[in-house]
């Protein structure tokens, strides 16, 4: 059989497919419906997993490129529970900055909630305390004003460099560079505005205020032990350096400052930039293949509905497919009759879900302030791949009908 | 003639059904033959084996013992594709209920056998119009049969017979479903169309129809069991 003769059966049979799905046509637009309805899961669960993993991406990215952090909880990873609390100073962030190789900058930090008040309002909001590296090893910078400075920190100054949203909440459109504050009932001067970094996975990354870390340590309430503990350190390193060798070089430092013995459980966490990439790619996969799993089910039940109604429609047409037989149609032309009607039918349903989803993705975007892209390859796998539902589901009422005898066929009314 | 090979030809021809444990023989050893250009009526009542024996020569259904020659070939041997290529090329089926599509136009229904025989779709409309301009139904070709008088649906259905060119109508009760007056209009067409060359193969039970025949056989007990010209033969006008 010549490619020219199967291509305009085909034809013939997406017109008969047409002709026969008109004349049930509620019956066509509900089963087609169970499988838009499936689609559109399908699509919507691969739209907010890739969304999750691109938000993720970006939370890493706007980190740091090249960047480890140091925590103070004992790594539990590779070794037991410990009682031990955690350890992290100013002089440990000193010393790497000293000996690791291929460190740029370092941005030590104390963390705290902090309430921040104008005579008009109060708000309350993450306050980190900084030194002048922060702003190079996280890849941020000002909108307005300057960052915090080493004079700042030097002196203790009581400065503040508000996040864009902190910004907005307190002085609306005004420039609030120059304006005095209240941090947790202090008197601040504004020296700055961070420029936008937006949010990333339902986090505002604006919400925040940078003041000098010596000024965080006399000011605010930290649970912080030591004179100099610190609440988390970045270390940039140059682009050039393997993260996995700076990280191997950072640990042994820290072992070696608090004489950590073969398997014990060290007090301090360390991970790269690179290794929250591996973990949340890992957990965002995870996330969209339960989600896609979940979705795929209601494409399955839309399946079914479609085997369901191309078995009755065989049965209703039994008469039809003995005439067909008796005019010349061979087992396999009325096989592909029904094949090209089920896959047609869920082609249907599939552009339907197709379209809703992508206008569900829109207003999903809008609402949750989530990322939701539906991309072409999925745009369309789903028009492919229901049609292969069709002719997955449609294959056994196909066959069957394909199987009938002629004179039976032709008796049945 | 007599040295023309027959067009169909039965020699011991059976078929055999198992209903309910106990077999039944529906068509207990016929053999006959039917000529290129004849025009036959076959008779019997309900049960005397006529319908299966014309399934058989429709190639529909498959004979259980002896020998069935259409145009040479012997069906029995046939794949069930290779039966499906023979219906379509060399029998057309007139059928009691017209059975066409519904909702499909009249040019549709005339052009579906063309389908399988895998013309393209330009020369199916061509064909499947011209065999409804000699029907006389050149102005009715994209209504559907539910716009159509049952004499103008069976003329369709005529047409769909004839659109492959093939080398036997084979009528099966074609006027069971139309009055008397339109019932006579068909005949006198299935009349034309036998002088004009085509083997006419009509099953019927009703005596006055197959008047119009040139020969009728009568079929009791699943065997032939009269064979004769008809004498006062009824003519198109």
């Amino acid at each position: 059989m010549s490619l020219r003769r199967t291509l305009s059966g085909g034809l013939v049979n997406v017109g008969i497919a047409l002709t026969a799905l008109r004349t049930n046509l509620m019956r066509s637009i509900l089963t087609a419906l169970g499988v838009m309805i499936g689609v559109l899961a399908v699509i919507l669960a691969t739209a907010v997993g890739s969304g999750a993993q691109v938000s993720v991406e970006n939370t890493i990215a706007q980190l740091g490129s090249n960047m480890a952090l140091v925590f103070p909880q004992p790594d539990t990873e590779n070794g037991g529970p410990s009682r031990d609390t955690g350890k992290l100073t100013e002089r440990d962030a000193r010393a790497i900055e000293r000996s690791v190789p291929g460190v740029t900058a370092i941005a030590p930090q104390l963390r705290a909630s902090i309430q921040l008040s104008i005579p008009a309002r109060r708000i309350s909001t993450g306050g980190i305390g900084v030194t002048d590296g922060y702003g190079t090893v996280t890849n941020t910078d000002v909108e307005l004003g300057r960052m915090v400075t080493s004079a700042d920190v030097q002196a203790a100054a009581r400065v503040i460099v508000l996040g864009p949203t902190v910004a907005t909440k307190l002085f609306g459109d005004l420039d609030p560079v120059g304006q005095s504050i209240r941090v947790d009932k202090v008197p601040f001067r504004v020296v700055g505005v961070l420029a936008a970094k937006g949010s990333s996975l339902g986090t505002d990354n604006d919400d925040v205020a940078l003041v000098p870390i010596s000024t965080a340590r006399q000011r605010f309430a930290t649970d912080l032990k030591g004179p100099d503990d610190l609440a988390m350190l970045f270390v940039g390193f140059d682009p050039a350096v393997a993260l996995e060798d700076a990280k191997a070089d950072l640990v042994r430092l820290l072992r070696d400052r608090y004489s950590v013995g073969r398997g014990d459980v060290q007090p301090f966490t360390v991970r790269t930039t690179e290794e929250f990439q591996e973990q949340s790619a890992t957990v965002t996969g995870v996330f969209q293949a339960v989600l896609v799993a979940i979705a795929s089910i209601s494409l399955l039940v839309g399946g079914i509905g479609i085997m369901n109604i191309m078995l009755v429609s065989v049965t209703e047409r039994t008469r039809e497919i003995g005439l067909r037989m008796a005019l010349g149609a061979r087992r396999r032309d009325i096989r592909n009759q029904f094949l090209v009607e089920a896959a047609v039918l869920c082609t249907i349903g599939g552009m339907l879900g197709l379209i809703l989803a992508v206008v569900a993705a829109r207003i999903f975007e809008r609402a949750a302030e989530f990322p939701a892209p539906v991309g072409l390859p999925v745009a369309v796998g789903s028009i492919l791949f229901s049609a292969l539902i069709g002719l997955a589901f449609g294959g056994y009422p196909a066959v069957r009908a394909s199987r009938l005898s002629p004179i039976e066929a032709l008796r049945s009314e | 003639m007599a040295t023309d090979p027959p067009l169909l030809e039965t020699r011991g021809l059976e078929k055999e059904y198992s209903l309910g444990g106990e077999t039944v023989r529906a068509v207990a050893g016929v053999s006959l033959s039917v000529r290129r250009g004849e025009f036959v009526a076959i008779m019997g009542a309900s049960g005397s084996g006529k319908s299966t024996f014309m399934n058989m020569i429709g190639a529909l259904d498959l004979p259980t013992r002896g020998q069935l020659l259409l145009d040479g070939t012997d069906l029995a041997s046939l794949s069930s594709d290779a039966l499906a290529a023979i219906r379509n090329r060399k029998i057309g089926f007139v059928f009691q209920q017209f059975n066409l599509l519904a909702r499909t136009s009249a040019v549709d229904n005339v052009a579906t056998p063309l389908i399988y025989a895998g013309l393209p779709a330009a020369e199916r409309r061509a064909r499947a119009a011209a065999k409804l301009g000699a029907m006389g139904l050149g102005d009715r070709m994209d209504h559907t049969p539910a716009k159509l008088s049952g004499g103008q649906q069976q003329r369709v259905a005529i047409a769909r017979a004839l659109v492959t060119e093939p080398l036997m109508l084979l009528a099966d009760e074609p006027t069971g479903a139309l009055d008397t007056a339109t019932s006579e209009e068909i005949m006198k067409l299935f009349g034309q169309l036998n002088d004009d060359g085509i083997t006419v193969v009509l099953v019927t039970h009703e005596p006055d129809i197959a008047q119009y025949a040139a020969r009728r056989i009568l079929f009791r007990d699943g065997r032939v069991v009269e064979d004769q010209p008809v004498n006062d033969r009824r003519r198109a006008a």
